[in-house]
């Protein structure tokens, strides 16, 4: 049996709308959020769950934490259906609510971690070996004695990460943890990430809207749309879909290349560089690379692959997003 | 069992960062309490009534200094169910009711003790029939404190009544302005029960809101006789499991039918 097995998930929810103008009643709206959502995640793996926004990927957090009653279907997670055994359920998992926090406003961050220890009857032993591990993992030592008001956006995440992992669950759920971080916060939670998933084996689900973080996390990804699940598999597989654009940039130690290359491609010419666009399933990029060199002495290459938002994007147009 | 002492601590701490609110909240209710015994000086002039002013003045005194106990709502709680950081505390295995209710307790204790002693000192030093009177008897004194932690514990009940009606509109503007109505006029805070017509105070005394502040202060002033404090404490029990009961079923329908909102 694998660890996260989720089936047929549905929801949907009521948005009532402002009143219109010569109407009696206000009108309503059932926003479908998930419309039948399968899949199946192993233990220890990495996830990422990515979609445009309102596409269900907070839905299906919320269901999979226990705070949410689907419709229909059925989710287990190690066995407990997390809506019905709520209070034992949630003894073994961890959440991060990207936008939401958990920790007290006005007192320093220690105290929401000794009320959690007391929460989750954490022993004091485990407490103090498992903070000694995160603090160090998460560099909160400056932070302890810091009332959160006071923490910047990045302290804030990472002091939110330790408050969800004190408890040592046996999966996490992320939900949007690297909105509005910088770029070393970023890379920082991400090497932690991993360290975390590597050296306990926890569980790891994350949504996010930042494909790098796809990129340097999950080897799995699902992408969600109009709640629906679309792709389920290697992040490679799902760019090598879409990846249909290279643009080499060459430049030649002659001024005059003879270059012999096939109507498909397009060529822009600007202060010695040629900048050529082809799409690899049309000519190999090795057959490319031999005509660019037949044409004359190269002093200078690059070869780029479209940047990974503009695949993503591509991606939610072709899937009608 | 930890993790509810553990909220209690960290609430009370919490509540001892505040102390420029508690300063300006004395001020307050010391402002209150003057106009207020004046204002019955300048009444019982004209015409006397038949409560004498030293337990009008004491009545209005303990009411001002335990304020704090009625109306105070938790502004991190309903921060917390407006922007949805609530589903954090839905994650824990903790049962939700007395997890709020033990925070809500606590946040009443510290700051109406905080806020009631000083005040209390001070009220005693006023002049006789300006101040607070000794206890009527040591039975009554020790009646009235039962009955004040009594008081706390419906005002408890009462106050996550108002959160569970918070969680389905989202604002507690409405709801609390209503019930802080009811609760001021009605526990006497406004003007003293005793002075409402007899007839009145049959039907107001049974309300839960007389068991708030209203018995405790009667039985600390001797107005109830320490004989009855039995049947009184007994009424103010009786409130206290029904309200209770009350709020666990609003949070449970609550529970089952919650949507934390957006993304």
């Amino acid at each position: 049996m694998s660890y996260i097995e989720v089936n047929n998930l549905r929801k949907t929810f009521t948005v009532r709308k402002k009143r219109e103008k010569g109407k009696l009643f206000r009108e309503k709206e059932i926003v479908s959020a998930l419309a039948g959502i399968s899949f199946v995640v192993e233990k220890g793996e990495l996830v990422g769950y990515i979609g445009p926004n309102g596409a269900g990927k907070s839905t299906t957090v919320k269901i999979l934490s226990g705070i949410l009653t689907p419709e229909s279907g059925e989710a287990k997670v190690g066995g407990m259906i997390p809506w019905k055994d709520r209070k034992d359920y949630v003894k073994h998992i961890g959440v991060v609510f990207g936008q939401r926090s958990q920790l007290w406003w006005d007192v320093p961050i220690v105290d929401s971690y000794s009320l959690l220890k007391d929460i989750y009857r954490i022993p004091e032993k485990d407490y103090k070996s498992r903070m000694d591990e995160l603090v160090e993992a998460l560099q909160l030592e400056k932070l302890l004695r810091t009332p959160l008001r006071l923490l910047s956006l990045g302290q804030k995440m990472r002091a939110e990460l330790c408050g969800s992992l004190l408890h040592r669950p046996d999966i996490l759920f992320l939900d949007e943890p690297t909105i509005g971080l910088d770029a070393v916060s970023k890379l920082a939670l991400r090497d932690f990430l991993k360290w975390e998933n590597k050296e306990h084996g926890t569980t790891i689900m994350l949504t996010t809207h930042d494909m790098e973080d796809i990129a340097a996390l999950c080897s799995r990804v699902m992408v969600l749309g109009h709640g629906q699940k679309l792709f389920d598999g290697h992040l490679k597989d799902l760019l090598e879909r879409f990846d249909t654009v290279r643009t080499v940039t060459v430049k030649y130690n002659t001024d005059e290349p003879k270059l012999n290359l096939p109507e498909k491609v397009q060529v822009e010419r600007s202060d010695g560089e040629i900048k050529i666009t082809y799409s690899p399933s049309e000519i190999p990029t090795a057959n490319m690379l031999a005509l660019l060199q037949d044409a004359g002495t190269i002093s200078e290459m690059t070869l780029e692959s479209e940047n990974i938002d503009h695949l993503i994007a591509a991606m939610y147009k072709e899937m009608d997003l | 069992m930890r993790a509810y002492l553990s909220v209690f601590r960290m609430r009370l701490k919490m509540e001892l960062q505040y102390r420029g609110a508690m300063i300006g909240g004395i001020v307050c209710q010391m402002f209150f309490g003057i106009v207020l015994v004046a204002l019955y000086h300048a009444l019982y002039e004209s015409k006397a009534q038949a409560m004498p002013i030293e337990q009008v003045s004491t009545y209005v005194w303990l009411q001002q200094a335990f304020f704090r106990m009625m109306v105070a709502t938790d502004p991190d709680l309903n921060d917390k169910i407006k922007n949805g950081s609530i589903s954090y505390d839905l994650c824990r295995p903790v049962n939700m009711y007395t997890f709020y209710y033990i925070r809500v307790a606590a946040q009443k204790l510290m700051g109406s003790l905080m806020r009631g002693i000083p005040m209390m000192i001070v009220a005693f030093l006023l002049p006789k029939g300006w101040g607070i009177t000794l206890p009527s008897s040591g039975g009554g004194l020790m009646s009235g404190l039962i009955a004040l932690s009594l008081g706390l514990i419906c005002m408890c009940a009462l106050e996550n009544i108002t959160i569970a009606f918070t969680m389905r509109t989202l604002d507690p503007r409405g709801m609390q302005s209503l019930l802080n109505l009811l609760m001021v006029t009605l526990s006497g805070n406004l003007l003293p029960l005793t002075l409402f017509p007899d007839s009145w105070q049959k039907v107001i005394t049974m309300l839960p809101y007389a068991q708030l502040l209203d018995a405790p202060i009667r039985l600390y002033s001797g107005e109830y006789m320490v004989s009855e404090a039995p049947l009184i404490l007994l009424r103010q029990s009786g409130w206290a499991a029904v309200l209770i009961l009350i709020g666990v079923g609003l949070w449970e329908m609550n529970r089952k039918k919650m949507i934390i909102q957006g993304g």
